[in-house]
């Protein structure tokens, strides 16, 4: 019989690295399963039409199917901001590092039931993920000042690493935010701003997002944890294996994974316990196609509840030139931000909201900007003399985003496309995603605080920064997102969530998920940060546990 | 919302273009296929590979109504021709039908219209011939069944883009003309990034064809 490991993680990125970090640490032996292969620094250049447009670097294999709701027809792509390699989507990530607040853990309970909506606490408090944030800010080496955020998360062990250099962009958009009585500051990013942990000092080359880092001053899982791991000799990491099946004994527990390698030749790993982290997409996928006599319906789901109440943020923002060069295409994404207007206010017709910040994603690279932006019809001509004027205007062209809290709703989500197929002959997962009315009034509120922010800051031209992509409404949605969570929901119901408050199954002792996947509710911050802290917080768990023999 | 306006707004069609049509999702055709890199096509030759003489004059002057020259340079001078020849050879291979078929229609208008080739026609009269094609208004456009004149134009605006922006070792973006009209100072991961300094505007920034 094959070697059982103590554990088997599918998945490397945010949840999973940490994971196969902290666990090899503390001396269990771990066979990991990373779908993609293996790239790094030599891989990692800043070729746009490569990297960006092409996508030829991080998911060569990537496959998905969207649709607007049940009665829609679907259709077939890439939509979902991914990498599927060795470190996941962290690789590619803008490495903004936000705590959540306080009052993103307890939803529910603070706005009450809203129709059409599957609101939910936490079972966890920020009290308790607090000591995991910083540990997560400290091994990913977190560099900005809390200090200058008064709405931000109490925090009481001050970033690891002090605040990056402030653009021009970021100048730009202070001084309007402070000429209306707002409180900028500069975005905390995973990005090291002077050697820290072995790595060396950011270099601003400007291609962050999107692109992986050649120098790794970028934290990532590829950077931080698994190089870590692989030095304890515990770690036995698997490329290019494509899980397909979670095996389960006649007892109900998992035996380990099934996966497929490179040339589609099946192998099967045994482990004590599995832990999936392949996404809140890669993970309901890969759930509900183990079914098995004892869980017709997917391993974990007897709640029904896997795959269910995806969200991801969404992002009105607004475009303005200014007269000067903004050096965008310098530094990395996002440089500066503000929270005043963060906290949920019904008032304003919605609840929650989000943070607000310079937001470059689509201005600080010359191919994306002039396809998207500048040769979008409500500028204008999208081609002629007005689209080259409009290429002119690149370096001055600066872009204010919200990262705006959506609402979950049950029928948005994760299933298996019933058609479409990988190139092994697996069934593709399904995106099923439209907008809660809330997520409307939220976008549409502040589109205009932005228009405001924008002018205060001497933007000469400002126009709304919409494009088919981000563009929501009642007909459309976003295709995808970068930011993915909610598809196995973390509870102590175990007819309404799939996982318990330590992200293990409530119905399979020895499966656990750890990515993005167990958010109920998710705040109105990029999620990495806390993908990161409560994957510290269930290893330390783990940890514990298995050494008292408990679990 | 009506099924109908569902359809078409999930089909909308510059969505379509940009995930599906040339990058991103829809080179599924492509996608498994081994694909030799354009770079290496267009460092070897500057001569059409893919397109003919007369194809490649088509489509020549048609990215010079795209991104037109005026005080500084445009798609002509950037060779973006070169470039999309290139990238059919090669990455864009799942195009190849679409020109092979909207060149010869492009053209085709031009002469319906006006008993002259498109390179012939003034740059108002090719411009009235594009923006019919972009809206799909032209009468003339004889292969609308199999292409439709919006799919076609907005591959060739993309194209163009892509080809006026992306690295010059892709063929495109001569002598960094696109860069420098952009004001984009070029790739830096190669080239030691940025000082602090001048991400603060406090230094100047030197393009790398400068340097």
């Amino acid at each position: 019989m094959a070697e059982e490991y103590d554990v088997c993680v599918i998945g490397t990125g945010a949840g999973g690295g940490v994971m196969i970090d902290q666990l090899t640490a503390a001396g269990f032996r771990v066979v990991a399963l990373e779908r993609g292969g293996r790239v790094g620094p030599l891989d990692f250049d800043d070729d746009e039409l490569k990297n960006v447009i092409r996508d030829q670097v991080f998911s060569p294999h990537q496959l998905e199917t969207y649709r607007f709701d049940a009665e829609s027809d679907s259709i077939t792509g890439r939509f979902s901001h991914l990498a599927h390699c060795v470190g996941g989507t962290m690789t590619h990530w803008a490495a903004w590092s936000w705590r959540f607040r306080p009052d993103d853990f307890e939803v529910l309970s603070k706005e009450g039931p809203l129709a059409g909506a599957n609101l939910a606490d936490w079972p966890i408090s920020y009290d308790e993920l607090e000591p995991f944030y910083t540990k997560a800010e400290q091994d990913f080496g977190v560099a900005g000042d809390h200090t200058m955020n008064p709405f931000g998360a109490p925090q009481k062990t001050p970033l690891p690493n002090p605040r990056h250099p402030e653009r021009v962009s970021a100048k730009k958009f202070a001084a309007g935010a402070k000429k209306l009585g707002y409180h900028p500051f500069p975005v905390p990013k995973a990005i090291n701003s002077r050697p820290y942990g072995g790595r060396p000092r950011c270099m601003y080359g400007g291609a962050c997002r999107a692109y992986g880092c050649p120098i790794h001053a970028k934290a990532t899982t590829l950077s931080v944890s698994l190089p870590r791991a692989e030095r304890t000799k515990k770690l036995d990491l698997r490329i290019e294996a494509m899980v397909y099946e979670l095996p389960v004994d006649d007892r109900g527990r998992v035996t380990g994974a099934r996966y497929l390698d490179a040339k589609g030749n099946a192998h099967e790993v045994r482990a004590r316990h599995t832990i999936v982290s392949a996404g809140a997409i890669g993970t309901p996928q890969l759930l509900l196609l183990s079914k098995s006599n004892r869980f017709p319906d997917g391993l974990a789901n007897g709640s029904g509840q896997v795959g269910r109440n995806l969200t991801f943020h969404h992002h009105p923002s607004v475009v303005g030139v200014f007269d000067e060069d903004l050096r965008t295409y310098a530094g990395f994404e996002s440089h500066a931000a503000f929270d005043d207007l963060h906290a949920s206010d019904p008032k304003r017709g919605f609840i929650r909201g989000g943070v607000v910040g310079e937001l470059n994603t689509f201005t600080h690279q010359p191919i994306a900007y002039s396809v998207v932006l500048a040769g979008d019809h409500r500028f204008g001509s999208s081609w002629g003399a007005g689209l080259k004027d409009r290429i002119r205007a690149f370096p001055r062209t600066l872009t204010l985003a919200l990262i705006g809290e959506e609402m979950p709703m049950e029928e948005n989500g994760v299933d298996l496309d019933p058609e479409v197929e990988d190139r092994f002959g697996l069934a593709v997962p399904r995106v099923t995603k439209r907008h809660h009315e809330n997520d409307l009034a939220m976008y549409e509120w502040y589109e205009k605080k932005l228009m405001e922010v924008a002018e205060a800051a001497g933007a000469k031209h400002v126009a709304p920064g919409r494009n088919p992509e981000v563009h929501i409404s009642k007909t459309q949605a976003q295709k995808g997102n970068a930011h993915n969570h909610g598809t196995a929901r973390m509870g102590n119901d175990p007819s309404r969530s799939v996982l318990d408050r330590w992200c293990r199954s409530h119905e399979v002792p020895n499966l656990w998920v750890v990515d993005g996947s167990f958010m109920p509710t998710t705040g109105g911050y990029n999620p990495t940060l806390t993908i990161l802290a409560n994957a510290y917080r269930v290893a330390d768990h783990f940890i514990r546990e298995a050494k008292k023999g408990s679990i | 919302m009506s099924h109908e306006d569902q359809r078409r707004d999930v089909l909308d069609r510059r969505a379509f273009l940009q995930r599906g049509g040339i990058y991103g999702a829809g080179v599924l055709v492509a996608l498994h296929l081994p694909r030799p890199e354009a770079a290496r096509a267009a460092a070897e030759s500057t001569a059409p590979v893919v397109l003919s003489q007369a194809e490649w004059a088509t489509l020549e002057a048609a990215t010079a109504r795209i991104i037109p020259t005026d005080r500084e340079p445009g798609a002509k001078e950037a060779n973006c021709v070169n470039f999309i020849d290139k990238a059919l050879a090669n990455e864009d291979a799942a195009a190849v039908p679409l020109y092979k078929g909207g060149l010869p229609a492009l053209d085709g208008v031009a002469r319906t219209r006006h008993g002259k080739a498109f390179v012939e026609l003034t740059p108002a009269e090719q411009d009235a011939v594009l923006g019919d094609l972009e809206k799909g208004a032209a009468a003339e456009w004889t292969i609308g069944g199999q292409l439709p004149s919006p799919v076609f134009f907005e591959t060739l605006r993309v194209h163009t883009i892509v080809g006026f922006l992306a690295d010059p070792s892709y063929g495109g973006n001569a002598d960094y003309a696109g860069w420098r009209v952009a004001g984009y100072p070029g790739p830096r991961h190669r080239r030691g990034g940025f000082t602090p300094d001048q991400v603060e505007g406090k230094a100047p920034v030197v393009p790398v064809w400068e340097r």
